[in-house]
């Protein structure tokens, strides 16, 4: 077993090596997309404001950002930019909630019996 | 200051309160330097002992209709996604911090003030969990299986149909191995990161399309760390990486508490 056989995580650590600082210092590179959406959609409190944003339309984009794209750093890297004229991606009323079945399916599939717990 | 007016058709026109973060204490100029969305100047609203970081943004944009165009636009997304987490970074080196969801936005400093007011407990409650601590990830990842090396296959056995079979068993079987001794890892490496942590939890994995990692992802972690056991909670880290250099263990804080900022609901 040695270190090249391993995964290559693309998600870099936020700040540099653990344990380095403690300190809310600026982050020396970006944090990973899907680490930041992860939280800033998914977590974090929530509260009605006075502009409703409907949360199937959240939900829903999440499961595609799961499921269909890459990290727009990424794929600025590799030079492409897709997503922008992907059908997916871009609203389209038709067919919406054919897909959006889909994608729930899909999610489905693929967190079943992950045994993830999420408390709270 | 936030002022609108209905336009046509009944559409919101004007500015909006976007809402980042509650926390408590915040000097009102602690944020002068940070930009807020669109370059707005972020200013912190203080009441009821509760200080509500805000800053305008324009309702064409931010309004339903706006909001409904831009979430589907990924570089937007990515954009306002970066900078509410900037600003919810700023606001966590001044104290405790309590982050709102994407896309929380007022009329005005009234409906700002009035949601203070509303949740004014159990916002306090969501400091007080909080206060002191912040949040790390750490992930793990299941190598992708690799092809067995001929050595395995005894010499001489030829390359016939039964040779091939068996050797896909094995394949098969080595994999599932493989893949059952990369959960017990993330197991165990979650229990020894829960143990120096005030609370943990485990998030769904998330997807190599989006994050760009080989392999699957075995562990999500978020564990809640007391800024005094920080230190401990990185020794625990490195441990398990020299433990478990196959893993590829990643760890990636402090972030903001995120994923352990949720309200009890009344």
């Amino acid at each position: 077993m040695t270190d090249a056989s391993g995964p290559v995580p693309a998600s870099r650590p936020y700040s540099g090596p653990v344990g380095e600082r403690g300190s809310w210092g600026r982050p020396q590179q970006p944090a990973n997309l899907a680490d930041i959406l992860e939280r800033v959609l998914d977590k974090g409190i929530i509260i009605a404001g006075d502009i409703r944003v409907n949360l199937l339309d959240i939900e829903l984009l999440t499961i595609k950002i799961r499921l269909l794209i890459v990290s727009v750093d990424k794929a600025k890297e590799m030079g492409i930019d897709w997503w922008r004229n992907d059908p997916m991606l871009s609203t389209s009323e038709q067919g919406l909630a054919d897909e959006n079945r889909r994608l729930r399916e899909r999610l489905e599939e693929l967190e079943s019996g992950e045994g993830s717990s999420q408390g709270g | 200051m936030a002022e609108q007016a209905t336009g046509h058709g009944g559409r919101l026109v004007g500015r909006g309160r976007y809402l980042y973060a509650v926390s408590r204490g915040l000097p009102s100029d602690a944020l002068a330097d940070v930009p807020g969305l669109g370059d707005g100047r972020l200013e912190v609203l203080e009441h009821q002992g509760l200080s509500a970081v805000v800053s305008d943004v324009d309702l064409e944009e931010y309004g339903e209709e706006g909001l409904r165009r831009n979430l589907e636009r990924l570089d937007w997304l990515e954009e306002v996604a970066r900078r509410h987490d900037e600003v919810v970074h700023a606001v966590a080196e001044h104290g405790p911090v309590a982050p709102l969801r994407l896309a929380t936005i007022c009329l005005d400093d009234v409906g700002v003030r009035r949601r203070v007011e509303e949740w004014h407990d159990a916002l306090e409650q969501v400091l007080d969990r909080v206060d002191g601590r912040s949040e790390w990830s750490v992930k793990a990842f299941a190598a992708r299986a690799e092809p067995q090396p001929a050595a395995s296959a005894p010499a001489g056995e030829g390359e016939g149909g039964a040779a091939y079979l068996r050797r896909k068993k094995a394949e098969t079987l080595t994999r599932a191995e493989g893949e059952e001794q990369a959960l017990k890892v993330a197991e165990e490496v979650h229990a020894r990161l829960s143990a120096v942590s005030v609370a943990s939890r485990r998030l769904p994995p998330q997807d190599p399309r989006l994050t760009g990692h080989v392999g699957t992802m075995t562990l999500n972690g978020a564990y809640l760390v007391d800024t005094a056991r920080a230190d401990e909670f990185a020794d625990a880290v490195r441990a398990a990486q020299a433990d478990h250099p196959e893993a590829g263990i990643d760890a990636a804080g402090p972030w903001p508490p995120y994923s352990f900022a949720m309200l009890e609901q009344p």
